[in-house]
């Protein structure tokens, strides 16, 4: 490609180019089949074909410590025991728990963050916006680890705090009806900073003049959040819902490092559930039906919150 | 940007202000501390009830434990290869598609685009059944290749790269042309240098997601000399049930994290404002 360039030379030196200008065109549709074929190959081949193998592996009975000829087709019969397998039925119980959790959470308190942060003459805003976005980029597992000890009972400092206003603290993990609360009380640790930049670019964009306008009619901040901020910032916590949804949906990481589903089932979730029956059990078509309905959920909430947000512009 | 509106006029409003801003501060901080803090106490004060919120004597004993007797070191390695392959080729994939899709155009590069933007909605667990079977199926299980190939390029770098590289006038393009410059000499000589922050939030969010990325090296990996440190962390984690080790395991979390933090926190003022527009611009 770099035979075409010529060093030296621009236009202030006004010498004629007459030679490749008919060339041209096609060279540059060759250029950008060049730019786009690895981007094409590596999607196509490990995003698109496992995407299609995945629905044509959720209508075959496989197991995948046998050889994928071994496959058999039971149509639909995958995802009718999805129904009728307690443990699965209750890992998307707990996802859907998990998500609204979450999404409940995690969208107010992220606004409210953001409206903080987002007020004139505050020092030290910028600190807080680092600390908070310095959670996300920690791995997963380092973050598991130090929860677990802020979560053990006895010598973890969350417990001790509540002791010392004198609640008896819960059992964190080891509860059933807390374990679950206590994974997402750790996502929305991880996650907020994220929604909170995403929120304070919204509020950003929002037009000063309207605040002005607003001010002069006599409008105090209550109102002015009630008919400005929220729905000027509408696209922007559309977003953040969408996000909030899709990353607690996959939830994965915690519970396959902290509560392997337990205790009693009560964190295991649709993802963790996917990856136990393939490799533990070896059940590559349940895995693969279950797998196929999380991700038309996804495109439901999607189209959903594609729905909300068009018609809240008109 | 003008700074009249409603800012806090009266003392107390301002003293509530940065009490709440200060709660805002110290809750993410208190994990973050008490991770640090940990790694330097003795095994005996790890595990005092009531805790200690400051080790008495620290010690650097865990840090060195994490460092010499698991291959920690190697399993680092392992990591900057892994992380870095993978930002250094989605950089390149994303630059290259980013240009075609912001300034050529061609029957169904929309489709396309948006095609590949959707799959930035699809987690990795749907597919990962089918990706296992592929990669191991091309005897390619165990080895950096199979780590890195499902991740050498990525619908959020395209997308990224796309948004900001419309920006770039036209023009400029156009005159570089004219001057007879090769299109790849265009994008490396004229566009990366005006999308400079875009490209500096792109690398910084695939080195922090590849080097945490847990899921596929787990499924695709067998032996622990080339373990990223996620997957080196896990099994110290699983293997070491004894009260002596668990701190140990708290200092190798807070190694592990460490290149992550750094990355973030040189890069943090770009890098947050990429992250921030990518949300604005969607």
């Amino acid at each position: 490609m770099n035979l075409t360039s010529t060093t030296g030379g621009g236009p202030i030196s006004g010498l004629p180019r007459p030679r490749r200008r008919r060339t041209d065109k096609a060279h540059r549709g060759i250029t950008a089949a060049i730019f786009l074929s690895p981007t094409v190959l590596i999607i196509g081949l490990f995003t698109v074909v496992p995407m299609i193998m995945t629905i044509v592996i959720s209508f075959h009975r496989w197991s995948m410590f046998t050889p994928i000829t071994e496959m058999d087709f039971v149509g639909l019969d995958n995802y009718a025991r999805l129904l009728s397998d307690s443990a699965r039925v209750q890992a998307i119980a707990n996802t859907g728990v998990y998500v609204l959790l979450s999404v409940v959470i995690t969208v107010p308190l992220a606004f409210l963050i953001a409206m903080l942060l987002y007020f004139p003459r505050l020092r030290g805003r910028n600190i807080v916006r680092v600390i908070l976005f310095a959670t996300y980029v920690i791995p997963t597992i380092a973050i598991v680890i130090i929860w677990s000890n802020i979560y053990a009972p006895g010598y973890g400092p969350l417990s001790a705090m509540i002791q010392a206003i004198g609640i008896t603290p819960p059992g964190w993990l080891s509860d059933p009806s807390w374990a679950l609360v206590s994974l997402v009380i750790f996502n929305v640790w991880q996650m907020l900073g994220y929604y909170v930049i995403l929120l304070v670019a919204g509020l950003t964009q929002i037009p000063e003049e309207l605040y002005e306008a607003a001010k002069v009619d006599g409008a105090g901040i209550v109102r002015q959040t009630r008919s400005i901020t929220i729905p000027m910032l509408s696209g922007s916590l559309v977003f953040v819902v969408l996000m909030t949804i899709i990353n607690s949906i996959q939830v994965f990481d915690p519970i396959y490092l902290l509560t392997q589903g337990g205790p009693a089932g009560s964190t295991n979730v649709v993802s963790f559930e996917i990856q136990r029956s393939a490799f533990q059990y070896g059940q590559a078509g349940d895995a693969s039906a279950l797998a196929v309905s999380l991700f038309m959920l996804i495109v439901l909430v999607g189209v959903v919150l594609n729905a909300i947000s068009k018609a809240r512009k008109r | 940007m003008s700074r009249r509106r409603t800012h806090p006029r009266t003392l107390a409003q301002r003293a509530l202000l940065y009490l709440l801003l200060a709660v805002v501060a110290v809750v993410p901080l208190f994990p973050l501390y008490w991770l640090v803090i940990s790694a330097f106490k003795t095994p005996a004060e790890f595990v005092t009830i009531p805790p200690t919120w400051f080790p008495a004597s620290p010690t650097f004993d865990q840090v060195n434990a994490a460092l010499t007797q698991v291959p920690f070191a190697q399993s680092m390695m392992n990591s900057v290869i892994i992380a870095g392959g993978a930002t250094i080729s989605v950089l390149i994939t994303s630059i290259l598609a980013g240009y075609v899709f912001a300034k050529y155009q061609f029957r169904g590069k929309n489709l396309m685009f948006w095609g590949i933007v959707a799959t930035m909605f699809l987690p990795p667990i749907v597919t990962l059944v089918p990706l296992y079977y592929l990669v191991n199926s091309m005897g390619l299980s165990d080895s950096y290749i199979g780590v890195l190939l499902p991740w050498l390029a990525n619908a959020f770098g395209i997308f990224l790269m796309r948004q900001f590289i419309m920006d770039v006038p036209d023009e400029l393009i156009e005159a570089a042309r004219l001057d007879g410059a090769s299109e790849f000499r265009i994008v490396w000589q004229f566009v990366v240098p005006l999308i400079k922050p875009a490209v500096v939030t792109l690398a910084v969010f695939m080195f922090v997601f590849s080097w945490n990325n847990f899921l596929w090296p787990l499924t695709i990996l067998r032996t622990e000399a080339m373990y990223p440190v996620v997957l080196t962390l896990n099994r110290l984690m699983s293997y070491t049930m004894s009260f002596d080790y668990q701190n140990v395991v708290i200092a190798g979390a807070l190694i592990a994290s460490l290149p992550t933090l750094i990355v973030f926190l040189i890069s943090q003022r770009v890098f947050v404002q990429g992250i921030a527009s990518s949300g604005v611009k969607g």
